[in-house]
């Protein structure tokens, strides 16, 4: 805490000087060893190799400031022990203005109108975040006046101010922070918790190859801090976006550890590939989970033309730009440390009935078929009275720990800053087993150094992931262990695994516990070295070199098990070997210059890049290894058709890309803003390569205008934007324009001898890139002193020359395509997100929630065809031009049969015999007759009106946040056992959520009577593709809970920690939704809602639910 | 900074490709490849009455058998397009092997005509399952496949007889050919396959008896036939199975490098199976005559109910696993495969038993006709070849359109029926010698198919073409007597099937290939 008389006995401190001609940083270092102050400048405002001459003797700080202020031309402020040289303000500045575009800590942020403090009453107090650590450098001043402070490094700040003005009004504000008004009446001491705000008109947005004031983004830019993925125990970053944006759709189709999770922004735009660009600190096409999440500063998501043009061929479906920490310069060494640890619980949603029960069903389905029984009543009752076994899901998983660590160092002095951070991941699976489970281990060092004109920046990251599990197939394991009646168990008394009838094959207890492992060991190393040099004050010049290097190793083994009494796993002693490495490199030069001329402010800039990449790799598998070791031995022999050399898996592209973007506004009320990039691509032949994306934008904040002033305390920001411009996608594998033919082993036999033999690829010369012509229309509103921030957003989308294969030709072509550019998609949606701020004396709160809608629509499938139809198991997927691009297809059911006379008169299949319980159709074209002419569209796959919100709540050193994440509409198609009862014989139980099915004293049953697999009712109930396998997958999830408490700064001050936090946190704790055996998160697509996708068969390892604590230590 | 023209690494182009005598012979190879597979052999056995596919092996096998089917089935365009894939293999390469100029000139001829043959076989296979279908001698375009229609069926036809008569004339005799080539296409291959399809046609038995005629009587000059010592052996037995010269035309296989599976899902659970796909019928069970000669529901034919696989057709046991059944294990021990579970004895391997719960057989039987003792992981993988075309069929498609001319008499019965019969292991007269004039020689001659190409995919093909498929196919299929012994006198019910013959008689054509093409038209009363 400093005092008044200490600064006064400060001011008092004398200086001898003598220098000619010297550097100023070596003029502020000779005075910063006489007097206690430090100096603060930032090097884009103070050029400190000027050099300067200043003679005194025994002087006051504040005459040698003047004589090296008048030479240096710029403004000087004493704050407390800190000196702060900074440009010449111009004329009366408001606290929006207060931070410039490129500046790094808060402190350089302060504005200096505040040398005047001769006044009567002293005013201090301390500001702090909304978990209770202080905000250093926030500037408190008194309303309406040029009075004003900062707070110091603890957050503390001391106002005088004139004894008239007790009655006033303090303004506090720092950058991040939503500014906030506290009247004075007459207190001394004023304690003020800021609350951050995403919105903050002048945080720097970073935007693609350069930044942007928030103030001046034209395009649809959402930002997401690093304070929405904070603390969170979720195992990669998408994972932790999921939620936080609007449009910003997370997917998954299995949740077991190490997979990558489905993620798009503003719905599917095209039938191939959805996945957005990922750009990692400049560098394009970084992997998304395997960042460190806690390194994470900012990220950005660019959704409209306006934003992500600059990045052309590969922008159309939007562009996620990540941004590292960094270290501040001026600040001493910083260690934090935050870990979480907890257990990860599966919640298993459904149950199969008791064993006696199921020997009943199963009997009654037998009967209804007119097939004997298979139980006697004497075995039903040795059922229940010897209880159910225990071959059920909830005996292959366990709960398993999930714990992560992480430690990070940051600092800077005048010329440099540093960042250095590690962090450990350890989720372990799930799975009964040993050791299954994924770790991930994250070094990264940040580094920047100002060498005059010329700033230096280094990244270099490094990753390594370890990700152990069993050797079969998650989903299969589920299904085997769920599938089967309580009659039966997974091991004997003697630890036998056992098989029966029902899994004649395979014990899944058995496969996870001694049948071997699949191992990942993968490595990324992430480097990016660039250098600005500002040639003029103006123009600056960049040179960026970067790339990820991967190698990538796969160690699979399978062991052989017997079962008793029958069955085995493994008897051919699988041993796999695969190995890839890649390297991608990426080189930009890029020209910026900026100018202000008095209202007018342009900033141009144009760059060019070269993007290549290079992958190899090999495998060897060997079959009838040593079954101790998986080495070679005699007999062993080596897959041909799995292994491959380095030939078999080389794929190289380059992309050749200049790009550029002209800003201009006038007076920060009107904007405009034009992009482009011409990229050309390896994948497309030489007339084809070539793509030019232009994008244009416009921006009005009309809350500048003269007209808004008086209502500015209601409507604080208005701002308008709109958007038009064509983006590219070239997702489509190389090599594609060029037909080729390929050898292949094996193909035949002569004589008992293998022969090899000689496929075709068909190429399309003609290929080229995707065209989205994207509109986009905007509003931000800040209201209240922008206590309340709203944004909304319009889209639509058209993308042409979709790459897609051509399903005008009948398949009697009797070939295969490549991709053509044949297809179209429009996709609209809007999004909208609201921020409310409640700051109050000892509660502060935050609410803010996320809303969006996109819908896409067909508009041209491929030359002329209108429809493709892909049956899927029982079901079918229909993609047809008007309607959504995927979507079910099939039967509606009317009800059931009940009795003979509705058996006469109402439509069935041709030769369908159906009989009462059975499912009725309705015949949509009433002809009489149930037929392919009687399906409709069932549903839509895709989610609509996804959803996030977020409650965060602060009082005293008590915090609390609840994540609530969903998806407002969406239909799933399921099929399997946990639909149909004792499914197509390989089920063999029922589950608790089927027993309402029809019986005469049961006509309106949730489902069909039971019959038996291959009776007419099951075909007509079952094998038919209707409605009976639709499910509403809505859903609404408490995503997160974090209660945390610091420990107030007294006491944590006396261990040497600035900051202590502690904190319980809870992930998936609860979930509304009408989808009771199922997940609702699980889908069964990837990123395009691809027809190939198989059939949800409610088989996907599940979503635990986390139960842990943190700790976040800041020393 | 990599160039924007860059090469894959592991491919040819189109110019580069023909040039290379190597590259010519395995694009040959790749038509070979495409000639047929396993499963379609296999599964269309339960496509008839011989046995029954689960649901969820043998892609639709379950959903056609039953009749209840729309168009829209995925099987129909499945085949549709495995079919019309090989021929544009086959068009592929006769349209550029000229490009190859190192190749002799005989060379190219001989590997012309072996494609000419496939692609002749993949036309036969669209016309039995379609009836009339676009007929193509060239590659087409994707344009012109949008507007091709179907040519009818007499013109296919005309088209498969010329072009194999063509190829007859240049293709080698299997005896004409080196061993290193044996599994290729000969000319007796050629001329089994046009009597085939003259037999299939129905009206044309004169041709099918020269056919054969000159099959059975100038081996010299179309290669030597005969039939293998023993049935088994032509089946499971590697040596005899791959040099026998029974085998007319078959798929081949290696051990181990090119194999096929099914076994993995019709052997006995017991012997390393995983589940049972396709099971065989009662009904196919009770078709095996007895050692007598007799039916089994003749009088005086001595058979027991409650014995019901003792002095049958040996052919039974060399096809079918049934209760009790002794099972030779590969190592040459044997095994007892229990499959009635009310016959088990206790403490005994329960793995094979028939419940209708359970994974195993849905009929009380399991399969031993191609069952390979030298299975190699993974799974029951098998180098045996399949035969499509056999000596055997030869003599039997000879005795059928003998009768069918009203040519049936002792010396054709004694040169097709009674060889087959004693290879089988006949040896009571009342089976070996010609029944006479007053017996139901057509039945007896279509038994006999069912019973020695049972499991061999030609049933359907039979019942089809005899039009005695909505009998056969309009009814329970059965399984052994383990069921309610008040339904259908204890015989399990596995299957329900429905046959429509004012349409099932053919298959439809695949809407969604009508719906890109409308000059294809559909088949009757789809």
């Amino acid at each position: 805490f400093q005092s008044p008389s200490r600064q006064n006995s400060r001011q008092q401190q004398k200086i001898n000087l003598h220098a000619k001609d010297e550097k100023l940083s070596v003029i502020l270092d000779k005075i910063e060893k006489q007097v206690a102050y430090v100096f603060v400048y930032s090097n884009d405002d103070v050029n400190a190799t000027q050099r300067i001459s200043v003679d005194v003797n025994n002087a006051d700080i504040t005459d040698v400031m003047q004589i090296i202020s008048k030479q240096i031309d710029k403004d000087y402020e004493v704050v407390n022990d800190k000196i702060i040289l900074r440009s010449k303000q111009k004329g009366a500045t408001n606290s929006s203005s207060q931070s410039a575009a490129n500046t790094m800590s808060n402190l350089e942020s302060a504005t200096t109108y505040f040398s005047h403090q001769q006044a009567d009453i002293v005013v201090n107090g301390k500001v702090m975040d909304d978990k209770g650590a202080p905000i250093s450098g926030a500037s408190v001043t008194l309303k309406g006046t040029k009075t004003g402070t900062i707070t110091d490094e603890n957050g503390n700040y001391t106002l005088r101010i004139a004894d008239e003005q007790s009655t006033g009004t303090l303004v506090f504000s720092s950058v991040g922070f939503t500014a906030r008004e506290e009247p004075i009446n007459g207190r001394k001491a004023i304690n003020i918790t800021l609350v951050a705000a995403d919105n903050a008109l002048n945080d720097v947005v970073v935007v693609g190859y350069s930044t942007q004031k928030r103030s001046s983004v034209t395009g649809a830019v959402d930002v997401v801090g690093h304070k929405a993925l904070e603390d969170r125990p979720v195992t990669n970053l998408t994972l932790a976006l999921q939620g936080t944006s609007p449009n910003l759709i997370i997917q998954q189709n299995n949740f077991e550890p190490g997979q990558s999770p489905n993620l798009n922004i503003r719905g599917l735009g095209t039938l191939g590939d959805n996945t957005p660009l990922v750009v990692i600190d400049g560098i394009l096409g970084g992997d998304i989970n395997l960042i460190n999440p806690n390194d994470v500063a900012t990220i950005s998501i660019l959704k409209d033309a306006g934003a992500a043009a600059i990045y052309g061929s590969r922008a159309a479906n939007g562009v996620i730009l990540i941004t590292t920490k960094k270290g501040s310069k001026n600040t001493k060494p910083t260690v934090s440390y935050s870990g979480n640890y907890g257990i990860q619980s599966p919640r298993i949603t459904y149950k199969p009935v008791d064993a006696w029960e199921n020997a009943y069903y199963k009997n009654v389905s037998l009967v209804n078929s007119g097939l004997a029984p298979a139980y006697t009543p004497e075995q039903i009752q040795a059922f229940m009275e010897n209880g159910n076994g225990d071959w059920r899901v909830e005996n292959i998983v366990h709960d398993a720990p999930q714990q992560s660590h992480n430690i990070t160092v940051n600092g800077g002095g005048a010329n440099s800053t540093y960042l250095l951070s590690a962090g450990y991941l350890n989720q372990q699976n799930n799975f009964v087993g040993p050791d299954y489970g994924y770790k991930r281990y994250n070094v990264r060092l940040n580094l920047s150094n100002d060498i005059g004109k010329l700033k230096l920046n280094t990244i270099v990251s490094y990753t390594k992931v370890q990700n152990k599990d069993h050797s079969f197939n998650a989903g299969t394991l589920m299904v085997d262990a769920s599938r089967v009646p309580l009659y039966y168990s997974f091991q004997d008394t003697a630890g036998n695994y056992l098989t029966n009838p029902v899994s004649a094959e395979l014990n899944p207890k058995g496969i996870l516990e001694k049948g071997g492992y699949r191992k990942h060991d993968d490595d990324e190393f992430f480097g990016n070295f660039s250098a600005e040099y500002s040639i003029t004050k103006d123009l600056k010049v960049r040179g960026l070199f970067g790339g990820t290097i991967r190698s990538n190793n796969e160690f699979d083994r399978v062991m052989p098990i017997s079962f008793t009494p029958g069955g085995s796993y493994g008897s051919n002693r699988d041993v796999g070997n695969v190995n890839s490495k890649s390297l991608f490199t990426n080189v930009q030069l890029i020209a910026q210059y900026t100018k202000e001329f008095g209202n007018h402010n342009i900033d141009v800039l144009v760059g060019g890049s070269n993007e290549s990449f290079d992958s190899k790799g090999s495998a060897l598998f060997m079959i009838l290894t040593d079954p101790a070791l998986g080495i070679p031995t005699t007999g062993t022999t080596i897959d041909p058709a799995r292994s491959y050399t380095t030939n078999d898996a080389t794929t190289e592209t380059s992309l050749n890309s200049l790009f550029g973007r002209v800003s201009y506004n006038y007076n920060q009320k009107y904007f405009a803003e034009f992009n482009f990039r011409e990229d050309a691509s390896s994948k497309f032949a030489a007339g084809n390569r070539a793509g030019f994306f232009p994008s244009g934008s416009l921006a009005w904040r009309v809350s500048e205008e003269d007209f808004m002033q008086n209502i500015r305390n209601s409507i604080s920001n208005l701002k308008l934007r709109a958007s038009y411009g064509v983006l590219g996608n070239q997702n489509v594998n190389a090599y594609q324009y060029q037909t080729t033919f390929f050898n292949y082993p094996n193909a035949y036999g002569f004589n008992n001898n293998v022969v090899g033999g000689a496929g075709y690829t068909l190429g399309n010369p003609d290929l080229t890139w995707e065209r989205a012509a994207t509109f986009n229309a905007g509003v931000d509103a800040g209201f209240f002193n922008d206590r309340l921030s709203v944004s909304f957003d319009y889209f639509d989308k058209t993308t042409s020359d979709i790459l897609y294969q051509r399903e005008d030709v009948p398949q009697l072509f009797g070939a295969g395509f490549p991709s053509y550019n044949v297809a179209k998609v429009r996709n609209r949606g809007w999004e909208a997100k609201a921020t409310y701020n409640i700051p109050g004396k000892t509660v502060v709160q935050t609410i803010s929630a996320n809303i969006a809608d996109n819908l896409n629509e067909l508009l041209e499938l491929t030359s002329g065809a209108t429809e493709q139809v892909l049956g899927k198991e029982e079901f079918q997927f229909l993609r047809r031009v008007g309607q959504p691009i995927t979507m079910y297809y099939g039967y509606k059911r009317n009800g059931y049969f009940q009795n003979l006379d509705d058996l006469k008169g109402y439509p069935k299949f041709a030769n369908q015999v159906v009989s009462p319980g059975d499912v009725k159709f309705v015949d949509r074209n009433g002809d009489g007759v149930i037929d392919d002419n009687d399906k409709f569209i069932l549903g839509n796959p895709f989610p609509r009106y996804t959803f996030g919100f977020t409650y965060t709540i602060a009082v005293k050193g008590f915090d609390m946040l609840l994540f609530v994440q969903g998806v407002g509409k969406r239909d799933a198609m399921i099929r399997g056992e946990q639909v149909e009862p004792f499914h197509v014989g390989y089920g063999g139980t029922m589950y608790t959520h089927q027993t309402d099915f029809w019986t005469p004293t049961n006509p309106d049953a949730k489902w069909p009577k039971l019959s038996e697999n291959g009776s007419a009712d099951n075909a007509n109930n079952y094998r038919t593709g209707s409605d009976i396998f639709l499910f509403n997958a809505a859903y609404a999830r408490l995503k997160n809970l974090q209660v945390g408490y610091t420990i107030p700064q007294r006491i944590t001050s006396k261990a040497g920690m600035s900051k202590v936090r502690i904190y319980f946190t809870g992930q998936n704790l609860l979930t509304l939704t009408k989808l009771s055996f199922l997940d609702p998160e699980i889908t069964e697509f990837n990123n395009n809602t691809a027809l190939s996708a198989g059939a949800n068969s409610a088989r996907a390892y599940f979503l635990p639910v986390f139960y842990g604590g943190g700790i976040d230590i800041t020393f | 900074c990599k160039k924007l023209d860059l090469a894959p690494t592991d491919r040819y182009t189109e110019l580069t490709f023909w040039q290379s005598d190597e590259n010519v012979n395995n694009a040959l190879n790749n038509c070979y490849n495409g000639i047929y597979n396993s499963g379609l052999v296999f599964y269309n056995e339960g496509l008839s009455d011989n046995a029954v596919a689960k649901p969820s092996s043998g892609n639709g096998t379950s959903t056609i058998a039953s009749g209840n089917f729309t168009p829209t089935l995925d099987r129909f365009r499945s085949d549709w397009a495995f079919y019309y894939g090989g021929i544009k293999s086959c068009n592929i390469f006769l349209e550029n092997v000229d490009k190859n100029t190192t190749l002799p000139e005989a060379t190219k001829e001989r590997m012309k005509a072996e494609v000419r043959f496939i692609r002749a076989w993949h036309h036969f296979n669209l016309m039995k399952w379609y009836g009339d279908v676009p007929l193509l001698d060239h590659d087409i375009t994707p344009d012109e496949a949008k507007t091709i229609a179907r040519t009818p069926k007499a013109e296919v036809e005309k088209f498969i007889s010329d072009e194999l008569d063509a190829v007859a004339a240049i293709l080698p005799a299997n005896t004409q050919y080196d061993d290193a080539d044996r599994g290729r296409i000969t000319k007796g291959a050629a001329l089994a396959l046009k009597a085939r399809m003259l037999l299939y046609d129905g009206d044309k038995m004169q041709d099918v008896v020269n056919i054969c005629e000159q099959l059975i009587n100038n081996q010299a000059e179309n290669g030597t036939y005969g039939l293998a010592a023993n049935y088994s052996d032509l089946f499971s037995n590697m040596d005899v199975n791959k040099t026998s010269n029974e085998s007319i035309f078959a798929l081949q296989y290696v051990p181990t490098l090119r194999t096929w599976g099914d076994y993995f899902d019709f052997a006995p659970i017991s012997a390393g199976a995983r589940t049972t796909g396709l099971s065989p019928t009662q009904e196919l069970v009770n078709s095996y005559i007895m050692l007598n000669g007799k039916r089994i529901d003749e009088a005086g034919s001595g058979y027991d109910e409650n014995d019901p696989y003792s002095g049958r057709d040996p052919r039974l046991t060399a096809t079918i696993v049934y209760d009790q059944y002794e099972w030779k294990n590969p190592d040459g021990s044997t095994q007892i495969i229990y499959i009635n579970e009310a016959k088990r004895p206790t403490g005994k391997d329960s793995s094979n038993v028939y419940s209708n719960a359970g994974q195993g057989t849905q009929t009380g039987y399991y399969w031993r006709k191609y069952w390979d003792p030298n299975h190699t992981p993974p799974g029951l993988s098998s180098g045996l070849n399949i035969h499509l075309i056999r000596y055997a069929e030869v003599l039997l498609m000879y005795a059928e359109a003998k009768n069918a001319l009203g040519q049936m008499t002792g010396d054709v019965w004694n040169q097709t029926i009674r060889p087959l019969r004693e290879r089988a292991g006949f040896t009571d007269e009342g089976a070996l010698d010609y029944p006479g004039s007053g017996a139901d020689m057509t039945a007896i001659i279509r038994n006999e198919r069912r019973s020695e190409f049972a499991m061999e995919g030609i049933r359907i093909d039979d019942i089809r073409r005899w039009k005695t498929a909505e009998t056969v196919l309009n009814e329970w299929a059965h399984g052994a007597k383990y069921g309610d012994p008040t339904v259908d006198n204890g015989y399990i019910r596995a299957q329900l099937r429905v046959f429509d013959p004012s349409k099932h008689y053919l298959w439809p054509i695949p809407p969604a290939e009508i719906s890109l093409d409308p000059n294809l038209s559909q088949n009757p009363n789809y």
